[in-house]
C-alpha cells in the first residue's frame, strides 16, 4: 500500500488537492469508515488528504473547548484526538445551529448548545457505533459516507438540515434531502468537500424523536430507525409532521404527502396507525441480516406509531 | 505458621493484572530475528478441480506453497486423513487454502497473493447436510458414497415393543446452523525449522500441543521429540483451537524459507472459514405413557461437517451419547451421522454437541409437557436420574445431581415475572437440563519441581485461555504441598520442557491435570520425607508432611488432613523438623523432581454405543425468566440463573465466572449467531454483520450455582450451563406469548412470523 499523505490546514486547500488528484483521492478526517474500506480493500486511493490538521477560520473563542461533561483535567485533553481539539463546538447564529465537518460525534452528542435546541438531535449521535468511534468520527465524514444504516442523517433530514459544501473556487449549500443519492453515494463533486451542517431554527411547540431499533444485539447496527418531528397547536392539531425513516431502505426518506395530509388534523391513534402503515406500504425496504423486506416493513409501522405515539404523550 | 487451605479460595487469576493491562504474552507478539509473514490464498469456489496454480517467478526471500510441493505429504485429519495442507487437485469450500505465500511484510505477501492464478474447473456443490445424503447429490471424497463419513450408532433395547407401550409418540426436528466460535485472539502460528529442515519449533495458538506435536511428525515423518510446540496464553477459544488448524500450513511453508521463521496471523474474515459450529439437523421421536414416564426415544442427527472430517471422527460419537438427555427412558437409539458438506470444516465448539442436542432433547420436553397437560418443570423431576441408574449406554451413572441442578436454577430465579398490564410485552419463564460426557480415554501428566529457593514449579501442557485454569492447577499445587500460592509458578506449555497432556478441552482439565499434579505433590513428598528421614534419623513412616514441612510424631496422612479442617487448632502440632526446600539444602540438592499421572481408558461397542462412554458427567442446568414485545418480535432476558454441578470448587469467584460466562456466550447462538452462507460463500464473516452478545445484552440478573459433592472429586465447569441456555430461552418464550421457535437462532424476525401465524 503506497499512499500519499497530505495534512492541508484549510479545507479551500484540501479542495485543491482534491482537483488535482481527481479520482485517485479521497478524504481522511476520523477515519473510522475509511480505514475500514482502506483495510478492506473497497477502495485504494493512491492520494489520502487528511483533514486533521485544518484550523477552522473562525474566531478562536469558538474554538471547542474540550466537551463540558468529561474532561477537565489535561491528562483528558491529551485523549482527545487532535481533530476534536480543533473544530468548532456547535453554536447557533442568527436562530441557525451549526455544526461543523470536522466536530466529533461525541462533542455534538455531549454539547449543551445541541442538547438545547434539539434534544432528539443530541441523541442521534448518541446511539452511533460506540465511544470510541464516536471520539474519532466527524460529522461531515459521517455524511459523506452516507452510510444507509447511520442514525444522524434521518434526524437531519427530519430537522430540514443543509449541508455546506466547498470546492477550490466556490461554497454552496444543499438540502439535505438533495445530498444522499443512495448507497454510499452523495451529491459530492469530485473536488468537493463537506464544511459545516446548518439546521434551522424549530418552533417552539416542535417536539421531535429519534428512535433507533435494532433487532439483534443491543450494540447492532439498527433494522429500522424513524426520526420524527410534530407540532400541535393548542387544540391536538398538527400543524407540522416530519418523518424520515432510514436504515431499512436505501437512503432515509419522508413521504412528504403522507406528511401533508396530517396538517390540521388531530393527532390520535388511528391517525397515527395510518401514518405508520403509509410508511411501511409505500416503502421498499431491502433484505439482510437484520430483518427481511418484509420484517422491517412491519417494524417501520411499529416504530413510526410507537415515535408518534410517545411524542403524542409528551 | 500453618497455611489455610487454598482449595476454595477466591483468589484473583494469577494473570488477572496482566489481562486487562494488556501485558499477556500472547502470540501475536512473538517476534522472531528474521521473522517472514504468512499469508493464503483461499478458494473462490465453493468445489472445483484445480487445474492449475500458476506462480510468478520473484525475487529475494519470497516462498510461496502449493499443492506441487506435497507429493511425499500425506494427508491429514483427526482421524480420517481427508485434507491436504493446501489444495492439490481438488478445492471443496470457498476459502480453501490454495497456496501459501511467505514474504518480508504483510503487503509484499498479499502482492504476490494476487499475482498467483488458479485455473478452476468448477464442480456442482451441496451445502446442506440432508441434501447431501441424496444419491445425485455430488460426492466431495471418492471414499464416501452419500458423503457419509461417520455413522455411529447407539442400539439399547427393542424400539418396537418400546413405543408399542407408549401412549403418545411425539416426533419433532430441531436445527441449529452453522456458528462460529469467535474468539477474540484469532488462529495464529509461527514455525521454525533448523538449516538441515531435520527439527521444527512451533509456536501456536492451540488447545492441544501435544496432538500438534503428534500430528506435524507424521506429516513431517520426523519424530515427535525433533518436533518441539510452545503454546502462549490464549486470547480465548472455545473449541476453535481443539484440533490441528493451521499448523501443517506454516510448517509446510516455513520448510521453505531456508530456516527463516514463519509467522501467520489470520484476519477475522478468515476465522469464518478455518472452524465453525457443526450445522445440526436433530430427529426426535419419544414414546410417553400417560402416567408421565418414557417408553423410547430414536435420535436421528445429521451433523454438516463441512468438506473435510477435521474432528469430526471423534466428536460425532461424543454427540450420540450427548443426545439422549438427562432423563430415565428404557430403549433408545441413536444415528449419529457424519456429513460432508461444501462448506468451511466444522469442529468443537464450547459445550460440544452438546449445544445442538440439549437444544433438541429440552425443547422436546417443553412440547410433550404441554401437550400431555404436566408442569414442565414436574415432568422434568419426574423423570430425570438418580445415581445407580443405568444409562441408554449401559453404564452406571454415579455422582448424578441433575435434580439438584434443576432445583437450585429455578429456586435462583425466585417469584415468577408479572406481565404488565397495558404492555406491548409478555413475560415468561423457561428452563432446561444437560448432560454431557467427557473425553472417555485420555492421559494427563505433571511435574512438580521444588527448588532450594522454596519456588514449587508446576510444569503442566494445559493451556491458559482465559478460563484460569493455570489459577485452578497453582492453588491444587500448592494446597497439596500446604505452601502459599505465592511460592508457585507455572511452566508450560512446552513440549520441550512440559510433559505430555492429551488436550485443554471438555472441561476435563480441573479433573485430570488436576489430579496428575496431587499424584505428582504426593510423590514428591514422599520423597522429602524420605531424605528427612536419613537426615534426622527418623524412620520415614514415623513423619508427616504439611505446611511445606516435614515434622516428626507418627500420624496417619487421614488424621492429618483432618486436623488441618479443624479451624479450632487445639491440636497439637507436629514438631517440625525442616522446611521442604532446607531438606534440599542439607542434601545437597538443587531441586526435586517428580512426576505425576491421571488417564482414563474406557471402551464402547463401535456397533451398539454399549460400554463405558466417560469418567464422569458433566451436569448442568438454567432457569431464565424473557420479556418478549408482541410487536416487534425481540426477546429481552431479565434474569437467568444457572446451575453446574461441580464436585468440590476449587475458586468459587471463578467457578462462577465460568457459569456467567457460558450463559452470555449460549446468548449467541441462542438468539444471535448463524453464519449465512450463500452458494458457499460466508455473506456476514465480520463481526458487524454476524452478531455475538455485547455487554449490553447481558441479562440485568445472573444467578449462579455450584453444586459440591461429599464425595469431592473436582469436575470441570467450562460448559455445563452453556446447553441449556437456548432450550431454557425458547421455553421462556413459548411461556410468554405461546409460540415455539424450533430452529435456531431464535431471532425477533422468526418470534414476529410465529406470533403472525398464530393470529
Amino acid at each position: 500500500m503506497n499512499i500519499k499523505f497530505f495534512e492541508p490546514v484549510n479545507f479551500k486547500e484540501a479542495a485543491a488537492l482534491l482537483a488535482e488528484y481527481g479520482d485517485d483521492a479521497k478524504i481522511i478526517a476520523g477515519g473510522t469508515a475509511m480505514v475500514l474500506m482502506l483495510r478492506q480493500k473497497l477502495i485504494s486511493p493512491a492520494v489520502l488528504v487528511s483533514l486533521g490538521r485544518i484550523q477552522t477560520d473562525s474566531d478562536p473563542s469558538e474554538i471547542a473547548p474540550i466537551p463540558e461533561q468529561g474532561a477537565s483535567s489535561s491528562r483528558d485533553a491529551a485523549l482527545v484526538p487532535p481533530v476534536i481539539r480543533k473544530a468548532l463546538a456547535p453554536v447557533v447564529k442568527q436562530g441557525n445551529l451549526h455544526l461543523g465537518a470536522l466536530t466529533s460525534l461525541r462533542l455534538v452528542e455531549q454539547s449543551s448548545v445541541v442538547r438545547q435546541f434539539c434534544p432528539a438531535l443530541a441523541h442521534s449521535y448518541s446511539v452511533v457505533g460506540n465511544i470510541r468511534i464516536r471520539n474519532q468520527a466527524t460529522v461531515g465524514g459521517n455524511l459523506a459516507e452516507a452510510d444507509y444504516a447511520s442514525d444522524p442523517p434521518s434526524m437531519l433530514l427530519a430537522l430540514n438540515a443543509r449541508v455546506g459544501l466547498m470546492q477550490p473556487n466556490s461554497t454552496r449549500e444543499l438540502p439535505f434531502s438533495e445530498f444522499t443519492l443512495g448507497f454510499y453515494t452523495t451529491a459530492l463533486e469530485s473536488a468537493e468537500i463537506v464544511t459545516d451542517v446548518i439546521i434551522p431554527p424549530l418552533s417552539e411547540r416542535a417536539k421531535t424523536s429519534y428512535h433507533k431499533f435494532s433487532s439483534r444485539s443491543a450494540e447492532d447496527r439498527p433494522c429500522v430507525v424513524v426520526a420524527a418531528l410534530v407540532e400541535l397547536d393548542p387544540d391536538g392539531r398538527c400543524t407540522d409532521l416530519r418523518v424520515a425513516v432510514g436504515a431499512a431502505i436505501e437512503i432515509p426518506q419522508r413521504l412528504k404527502q403522507v406528511e401533508s395530509s396530517a396538517i390540521g388534523q388531530k393527532l390520535n391513534d388511528d391517525l397515527i396507525a395510518s401514518i405508520g402503515d403509509e410508511y411501511a406500504h409505500q416503502l421498499d425496504p431491502l433484505s439482510d441480516v437484520r430483518g427481511s423486506a418484509w420484517y422491517r416493513r412491519e417494524m417501520i409501522s411499529v416504530i413510526v406509531r410507537r415515535s408518534l405515539t410517545a411524542l403524542k404523550l409528551v | 505458621m500453618p497455611i489455610p487451605n487454598l482449595i476454595g479460595e477466591s483468589i484473583p487469576m494469577l494473570d488477572s493484572t496482566a489481562r486487562v493491562t494488556g501485558t499477556v504474552d500472547y502470540l501475536i507478539n512473538l517476534r522472531l530475528p528474521g521473522m517472514l509473514v504468512g499469508k493464503i490464498l483461499r478458494s473462490t469456489v465453493p468445489h472445483a478441480q484445480v487445474l492449475n496454480v500458476n506462480v510468478p517467478g520473484f525475487a529475494g526471500s519470497t516462498a510461496v506453497l502449493t499443492g506441487a510441493d506435497l507429493e511425499n505429504t500425506p494427508l491429514y485429519g483427526a482421524a480420517i486423513k481427508d485434507q491436504a495442507i493446501v489444495a492439490t487437485d481438488r478445492v471443496r469450500y470457498i476459502g480453501e487454502p490454495v497456496a501459501a505465500i511467505a514474504a518480508e511484510n504483510l503487503d509484499l505477501a498479499e502482492e504476490v497473493a494476487s499475482l498467483i492464478d488458479v485455473e478452476y474447473n468448477e464442480l456442482d456443490a451441496v451445502y446442506d447436510p440432508k441434501e447431501a445424503l441424496n444419491p445425485d447429490t455430488p460426492r466431495l471424497h471418492a471414499n464416501y458414497p452419500n458423503n457419509v463419513f461417520i455413522h455411529s450408532k447407539l442400539r439399547h433395547g427393542n424400539m418396537e415393543t418400546a413405543f408399542a407401550q407408549a401412549d403418545e409418540i411425539f416426533e419433532d426436528t430441531f436445527t441449529s446452523p452453522p456458528a462460529q466460535q469467535a474468539s477474540l485472539e484469532p488462529h495464529i502460528c509461527a514455525a521454525q525449522w533448523s538449516r538441515a529442515n531435520s527439527k521444527l519449533t512451533v509456536w501456536t495458538a492451540s488447545q492441544a500441543p501435544y496432538m500438534v506435536r503428534r500430528v506435524l511428525s507424521e506429516i513431517f515423518a520426523i519424530p515427535q521429540s525433533d518436533v518441539r510446540v510452545i503454546v502462549h496464553p490464549l486470547g480465548g477459544s472455545y473449541g476453535g483451537k481443539g484440533h490441528i488448524r493451521i499448523e501443517p500450513m506454516v510448517a509446510a511453508l516455513a520448510r521453505k524459507t531456508d530456516g527463516r521463521p514463519v509467522k501467520l496471523v489470520l484476519s477475522r474474515d478468515e476465522e469464518f472459514v478455518t472452524v465453525t459450529k457443526h450445522a445440526a439437523v436433530i430427529t426426535l421421536k419419544t414414546g410417553v405413557r400417560r402416567d408421565g414416564t418414557f417408553t423410547a426415544r430414536q435420535v436421528t442427527i445429521h451433523w454438516g461437517s463441512g468438506a473435510y472430517a477435521d474432528a469430526s471422527p471423534l466428536l460425532v460419537p461424543q454427540g450420540m451419547v450427548r443426545s439422549v438427555g438427562p432423563y430415565r427412558i428404557p430403549a433408545v437409539h441413536v444415528d449419529s451421522i457424519g456429513v460432508y458438506t461444501n462448506l468451511p470444516p466444522a469442529g468443537a465448539y464450547r459445550g460440544a454437541m452438546s449445544s445442538q442436542t440439549t437444544w433438541a432433547y429440552e425443547s422436546q420436553m417443553d412440547i410433550i409437557a404441554k401437550k400431555m397437560g404436566w408442569d414442565g418443570l414436574e415432568f422434568r423431576l419426574k423423570n430425570l436420574f438418580h445415581s445407580g441408574e443405568q444409562f441408554a449406554t449401559g453404564e452406571t451413572l454415579h455422582d448424578v445431581n441433575f435434580i439438584e441442578c434443576l432445583n437450585a436454577s429455578v429456586r435462583g430465579l425466585g417469584s415468577k415475572p408479572v406481565t404488565e398490564a397495558g404492555a406491548s410485552t409478555r413475560r415468561g419463564r423457561g428452563y432446561a437440563v444437560m448432560m454431557k460426557s467427557t473425553v472417555a480415554t485420555s492421559k494427563s501428566q505433571a511435574r512438580l519441581r521444588l527448588a532450594v529457593d522454596g519456588v514449587l514449579s508446576v510444569f503442566t501442557s494445559t493451556v491458559e485461555m482465559g478460563q484460569g485454569a493455570h489459577t485452578a492447577l497453582a492453588q491444587i499445587a500448592a494446597d497439596t504441598l500446604g505452601l502459599p500460592i505465592q511460592a508457585v509458578r507455572l511452566v508450560g506449555p512446552d513440549t520441550d520442557l512440559t510433559p505430555f497432556d492429551s488436550t485443554t478441552s471438555a472441561s476435563r482439565s480441573t479433573n485430570m491435570m488436576g489430579n496428575a499434579i496431587i499424584d505428582a505433590g504426593e510423590k514428591l513428598k514422599n520423597r522429602l520425607m524420605e531424605l528427612a528421614a536419613v537426615l534426622f534419623h527418623v524412620p520415614a513412616n514415623q513423619l508427616i508432611f504439611e505446611d511445606g514441612c516435614v515434622k516428626s510424631g507418627y500420624v496417619s496422612s487421614d488424621s492429618a488432613r483432618s486436623r488441618r479442617a479443624d479451624s479450632a487448632g487445639s491440636i497439637t502440632a507436629a514438631p517440625v523438623l525442616a522446611r521442604g526446600e532446607e531438606i534440599l539444602r542439607l542434601s545437597g540438592l538443587d531441586v526435586l523432581d517428580e512426576t505425576g499421572e491421571y488417564s482414563t481408558a474406557l471402551k464402547m461397542d463401535p456397533e451398539t454405543g454399549q460400554g463405558v462412554s466417560t469418567p464422569h458427567w458433566h451436569q448442568g442446568a438454567g432457569a431464565v425468566d424473557v420479556e418478549v414485545d408482541v410487536e416487534t418480535g425481540r426477546v429481552t432476558i431479565l434474569r437467568y440463573s444457572a446451575a453446574s454441578f461441580a464436585g468440590r470448587v476449587v475458586n468459587p469467584r471463578m467457578a462462577k465466572l465460568q457459569n456467567d460466562g457460558n450463559v452470555i456466550f449460549g446468548l449467541g447462538p441462542t438468539l444471535l449467531e448463524e453464519i449465512v452462507f450463500d452458494g458457499g460463500q460466508a455473506t456476514n464473516a465480520n463481526l458487524s454483520d454476524y452478531m455475538i452478545p455485547s455487554i449490553r445484552d447481558i441479562p440485568l440478573e445472573l444467578i449462579s450455582t455450584c453444586i459440591e459433592s461429599d464425595a469431592g472429586e473436582f469436575h470441570g465447569i467450562g460448559e455445563m450451563t452453556l446447553p441449556p441456555v437456548a432450550p431454557a430461552v425458547a421455553g421462556a418464550i413459548e411461556d410468554a406469548v405461546g409460540v415455539r421457535i424450533r430452529d435456531l437462532p431464535i431471532t425477533a424476525e422468526k418470534v414476529l412470523r410465529a406470533l403472525s401465524a398464530m393470529g
